[in-house]
């Protein structure tokens, strides 16, 4: 079996945050508390511990075009890029953090000792420790539901498919088509991220971008 | 609905207000109708004309801004059921108000600022979130500011706000008796709602 991923198309992202619950729900994570960040839509504010899907909202203000809008709303889903070079993976002195049999970058918690190597290694702000036990947490890219054939929970409740979930080598075809047709509609800012470097990073604030 | 499943633009039959469609000014706005100066809002609109049920009336400088409320994703209609839902209720936890970075200035109001908005029905308190998205609009010229209110809270739930609902007022269009929450008009200032309970909760205020 290849290498197993997603494929995160911003330019279909709605905001929705379906894809935060789904993955509570899924992987019985707990709510972080009631605060209201005065940010956009966005409450989350970053990936934890207990939060392994956050989705961002940029409020992109620029000059008015032909259609009157000022205003740009980007949102996009952020996650665990289960990286191929993994900073996380490499930094973990107990083998806790393991690359699985679906390419995934996954941690063991019954391995983890809490040293927290793993956190400031990753350069998106993906793993974190868990301040009631001590251990590191991160997005398992649903290991459990792929187990048995499903895709991950997020996948599964994303509306618009804005999350796909798939082989790689095949997103990876399907990325680069939907840039050329994003090109041939006239959205030439439009480009892949994550594709070729073997990971994926940021989504750029300034045009669609599709990433891997 | 007609029997051919497609809406008609003239429509002979079946409505208290056709056959044509024009338009009207909602039954409370911040402007006059150019069109119908005469018959600004439309004549047929349901009223329930009650002491608890005032009217706001059409470009009263009292209550210049134009104000809708709706619904975000993360609740469900009134949110009765998905406030008591702790992965819904972290996503949006608290009743906002959005508002246009211009009204914020006027009003002298800062992103997270308590804001209090009434009407002649009631008054609810909500945290303002200052907007580009929120653009102020240019009628007749002058400047009309526009609020944006989602209506998911109430005082039960893990999360709890001010009821949108409270500012209301009741009036429902003649074919299908459809409530009216989606244009009326309001004001507002900076800070907390005035009002309280006995018990020193914050409650909306008697009725008029």
């Amino acid at each position: 079996m290849g290498h197993m991923g997603f494929f995160t198309d911003t330019t279909l992202c709605i905001g929705c945050k379906a894809c935060e619950v789904a993955c509570k729900q899924w992987n019985q994570l707990p709510a972080d508390g009631y605060k209201w960040t005065g940010n956009s839509y966005d409450n989350t504010g970053h990936l934890s511990a207990t939060t392994w899907r956050h989705v961002a909202f940029v409020e992109h203000t620029r000059p008015s075009d032909s259609t009157g809008k000022v205003v740009n709303w980007l949102m996009m889903s952020d996650v665990c890029k289960h990286c191929e070079h993994a900073g996380c993976m490499e930094a973990c002195p107990t083998g806790a953090l393991i690359r699985n049999e679906f390419g995934d970058v996954y941690l063991q918690p019954d391995i983890c000792n809490g040293c927290g190597y793993c956190v400031p290694s990753c350069p998106f702000g993906v793993v974190d420790l868990k301040l009631d036990d001590g251990r590191a947490y991160k997005c398992t890219l649903c290991y459990d539901r792929q187990k048995d054939g499903l895709e991950p929970a997020c996948a599964k409740a994303c509306p618009t498919d804005f999350i796909t979930f798939g082989d790689l080598d095949e997103l990876r075809e399907k990325a680069r088509r939907r840039v050329e047709t994003l090109h041939t509609r006239g959205e030439t800012s439009a480009y892949l991220y994550g594709v070729d470097e073997d990971t994926s990073g940021f989504f750029p604030p300034d045009g669609p971008a599709l990433r891997l | 609905m007609n029997v051919e499943g497609r809406g008609r633009l003239y429509a002979p039959s079946g409505l208290a207000d056709g056959p044509l469609p024009t338009y009207y000014e909602p039954v409370e706005s911040p402007v006059t109708n150019l069109l119908y100066p005469h018959t600004p809002t439309n004549p047929v609109v349901k009223y329930w004309n009650r002491q608890d049920n005032p009217h706001n009336g059409l470009a009263n400088p009292d209550y210049p801004y134009a104000i809708t409320t709706y619904r975000l994703t993360e609740h469900h209609v009134g949110g009765a059921m998905s406030r008591w839902v702790p992965w819904l209720s972290e996503l949006q936890p608290e009743l906002f108000a959005e508002i246009s970075e211009e009204l914020a200035a006027e009003k002298g109001v800062k992103n997270g600022d308590w804001i209090t908005i009434w009407t002649t029905r009631g008054e609810v308190e909500a945290k303002a979130m200052v907007t580009p998205r929120i653009q102020p609009l240019k009628i007749e010229g002058r400047t009309v500011h526009q609020i944006g209110l989602p209506y998911h809270w109430g005082y039960k739930g893990v999360v709890t706000g001010d009821i949108a609902n409270d500012l209301l007022m009741l009036v429902a269009d003649r074919n299908v008796s459809m409530h009216n929450a989606k244009s009326f008009t309001c004001n507002m200032r900076p800070g907390r709602r005035s009002h309280q309970g006995q018990d020193g909760s914050r409650v909306a205020r008697e009725m008029p």
